[in-house]
């Protein structure tokens, strides 16, 4: 039997169809493996810490993955540069900070390799990163130019004995809000100059900040290769001074009870003095009608 | 329907005087002693461990107790109703359902309350209310509510006795020893002149408009305690008549069966006659079709609407774990007992009965449809909470406790009528010398 172009070419397809649901469910049985990296983080004049995080993915999305079990070492996997153990969390994260007997170490260098090794997960081979760091301090400062505020921030990294300021890094340059960073101006980041300087126009005056009108700026370095994540802050008085009341000193509904409303207190006070004094005035009936028996009582017997 | 017939007032004493147990009222009030113990047993337990012997948790935290609770305070109405609304609009063929309502409502508000402190997990605490109590909570205003009415309602029922623990007093040879101590404490001042008369029929006026805003009040302040609160099948403006609406229908079924009761085992068919059966069988189907509607309201309009927060919540009552208990309620408790009472015949004792049951039964089960399963679909998702916090079944503390509240109920109504007249003796030698009795 001698089938025709279109039949060969509806086959085909079908067959390819058939292939691809088979890859795709392949895909989705088979082990996806779990994925681990290794972040180093300077948080605001804090001590260094590593960060380890897993993910896996499932679908068409990661999803953290918990209690995996890692060790992270400083620059090889000898037990004497253990820096410490940790198990990822619900968020897939595990924290590792640096300990201070590594501090003349760490002194002595200008780079660092950061190993990361994991248990391995079931079914898995075991896990492994690592992060080549090279030792570096950011800064954050202000200037005011022509009226204008700036904000400026630099970040320099230790050549030999000597701090030099690194060209081209982009940087974040924010002001720290309750839920985030907002930017200091219409850029999301800012490119150090030939200097290394990394300057922005502070273009948000209204701004509300503390009861002083303080803000805080942030310069951040995020997820670069050479230089990890570094963030710095610095407290300005460039905001709007707010003043807050706290409405828990007003009269209300959700006061404590002695400062509740007074039209509450009158309306139940009243009802309640309007009703309980009805019951008093019975109560006061019943004592009337126990002394008219008494007296009944006394003129019967007294007739008698 | 029967003759009706007047009787002399040596008889109406005679039959209408608390008389002793009979052997079936020992194994009834037997019983209810044993059920009690029961649960004041596990109270102990639950006193001694804490509130972990329940199976409420950080979702349910009200539950059979509170719906309990609810249900004391519906049934609690019946006072108001029977007595004031009726004495006010002078309804001539009250008498005989008076007293049996007046003690349905102090006994039902004795256990509200007490249920309250049995749900606190810690009785102690309750003096706190007192002592740092906020005039701007609604649980605040149900305590002060609830003791309001409970005052009002057994200085209700004390007035309405006086004639009658003269009687019993004066009857003590038939009544023999054992109360007559009680009697004389309770009442030996009344002497029955005309100017006590007009005093203590002034004061029954006073209460009666008094104890009818005070019984709206608890009922719609036991509402708010769950409108007030943001959550699903509570956030309703409606709630208030809702629940003023349903503690009638309760009342109302409550007093049914207890007349049936009472008129069984007293002999009282010549005093609780099949007319009062007829007319509080009309009342019952008008309080069942209001609630009935108040039910349309409550549950068509947000079902209508479906909005997604609800719609777990509303799915559950209509199709989903809780749909046999809540078809069971509105069919059984509401639709089935309008059937049987709209129709004459419907309104004879044994079928007004069955009636009343199934109006009592399903109004218990309405009320833990309206604790339960709201606060286990709240607004906020549920986060890291075991699973056992999804369900809700109470445990065999919770049932013991609830069995021993509503024997409780039972108990102080069985003590009182073997102590006191459940048909006013006064009031019916007053009816059959005066005026056509019913």
């Amino acid at each position: 039997m001698k089938l025709s172009n279109p039949t060969k070419i509806i086959i085909a397809l079908f067959l390819l169809f058939c292939l691809n649901c088979h890859t795709t469910m392949a895909q989705d049985s088979s082990a996806i493996p779990t994925l681990m990296a290794i972040r180093y983080m300077v948080p605001i004049n804090q001590v260094p810490y590593l960060s380890v995080n897993t993910k896996k993915k499932v679908g068409r999305k990661f999803e953290p993955v918990k209690g995996i079990s890692c060790s992270v070492y400083f620059n090889d996997t000898s037990n004497h540069n253990l820096l410490g153990k940790t198990v990822t969390g619900v968020n897939g994260e595990g924290k590792v900070a640096f300990p201070a007997s590594f501090k003349a170490t760490w002194d002595s260098l200008t780079s660092f390799k950061f190993i990361a090794i994991a248990d391995a997960p079931a079914g898995e081979e075991p896990l492994s990163s690592d992060v080549t760091i090279k030792k570096s301090i950011l800064t954050i400062d202000t200037a005011s130019v022509d009226g204008v505020k700036m904000v400026t921030a630099q970040l320099k990294e230790k050549i030999g004995n000597n701090w030099v300021a690194v060209k081209d890094i982009e940087m974040k340059l924010g002001i720290k809000r309750m839920l985030g960073d907002l930017t200091v101006g219409d850029a999301e980041t800012y490119t150090a100059d030939s200097s290394g300087t990394a300057s922005a126009e502070f273009k948000r005056d209204a701004i509300p900040g503390d009861e002083k009108g303080n803000l805080f700026l942030v310069a951040k370095i995020e997820d670069n290769d050479s230089y990890g994540n570094l963030t710095i802050e610095k407290s300005v008085p460039w905001g709007k001074a707010v003043h807050t009341q706290s409405i828990f000193l007003k009269r209300a509904l959700w006061s404590t009870g002695n400062r509740a409303p007074i039209w509450l207190l009158m309306i139940a006070l009243s009802i309640i003095v309007g009703v309980w004094s009805t019951l008093f005035y019975l109560i006061k009936q019943m004592l009337t009608i126990k002394k008219l028996g008494k007296l009944f009582d006394e003129n019967a017997s007294s007739s008698k | 329907m029967e003759k009706i017939q007047k009787f002399s007032s040596e008889k109406i004493i005679h039959d209408l005087l608390p008389k002793k147990f009979g052997r079936r009222g020992m194994i009834w009030t037997g019983s209810l002693i044993i059920i009690c113990c029961i649960g004041i047993v596990a109270y102990i337990q639950q006193l001694r461990k804490g509130l972990v012997v329940t199976n409420m948790g950080d979702y349910v935290s009200w539950g059979i107790y509170i719906s309990n609770f609810v249900f004391f305070v519906a049934i609690s109405l019946v006072g108001s109703l029977i007595t004031a609304i009726f004495r006010l609009a002078n309804v001539p063929w009250r008498t005989p359902l008076t007293r049996i309502s007046e003690i349905i409502a102090v006994s039902a508000i004795t256990f509200a309350a007490l249920i309250i402190i049995i749900d606190m997990g810690r009785p102690e605490r309750m003096f706190n209310l007192f002592i740092h109590g906020r005039i701007q909570s609604p649980i605040m205003w149900d305590v002060i509510v609830i003791s309001t009415y409970f005052c009002t309602s057994l200085l209700l029922l004390y007035i309405t006795l006086l004639p009658d623990i003269r009687i019993m007093i004066s009857e003590r040879e038939k009544l023999g020893k054992p109360f007559a101590k009680l009697y004389r404490w309770l009442g030996s001042y009344w002497k029955g002149t005309e100017e006590q008369e007009k005093l203590r029929d002034k004061s029954i006026t006073i209460i009666c408009i008094v104890i009818i805003p005070v019984a709206f009040c608890i009922h719609t302040v036991t509402s708010w305690l769950f409108a007030t609160t943001y959550r699903p099948g509570w956030d309703s403006t409606n709630f208030g008549a809702y629940f003023v609406s349903g503690a009638f229908l309760v009342g109302a079924g409550g007093v049914v069966v207890a007349m049936w009761v009472f008129r069984k085992v007293y002999q009282l068919e010549h005093y609780i006659t099949e007319r009062h059966f007829d007319k509080m069988g009309k009342i019952l189907v008008m309080l069942a079709l209001l609630y009935l509607y108040f039910n349309v309201n409550e549950y068509l309009v947000p079902a209508f609407k479906m909005k997604k927060d609800e719609e777990e919540h509303l799915v559950g009552l209509f199709s989903g774990e809780f749909a046999h208990l809540f078809w069971f309620a509105i069919i059984v408790g509401m639709i089935i007992p309008i059937l049987i009472v709209v129709f004459p015949k419907g309104r004879k004792p044994n079928a007004m009965f069955v009636a009343g049951v199934m109006v009592v039964v399903g109004a218990w089960f309405k009320r833990y449809l309206i604790v339960t399963p709201t606060l286990l679909h709240p607004f906020l998702p549920k986060f890291d909470a075991p699973l056992k916090y999804s369900h809700y079944f109470p445990s065999w503390q919770e049932w013991a406790i609830t069995a021993g509240s509503l024997a409780g109920v039972l108990l102080i109504i069985t003590f009182f009528a073997r102590v006191f007249p459940i048909i006013s003796i006064y009031k019916t030698i007053t009816d059959h010398e005066t005026e056509q009795p019913y």
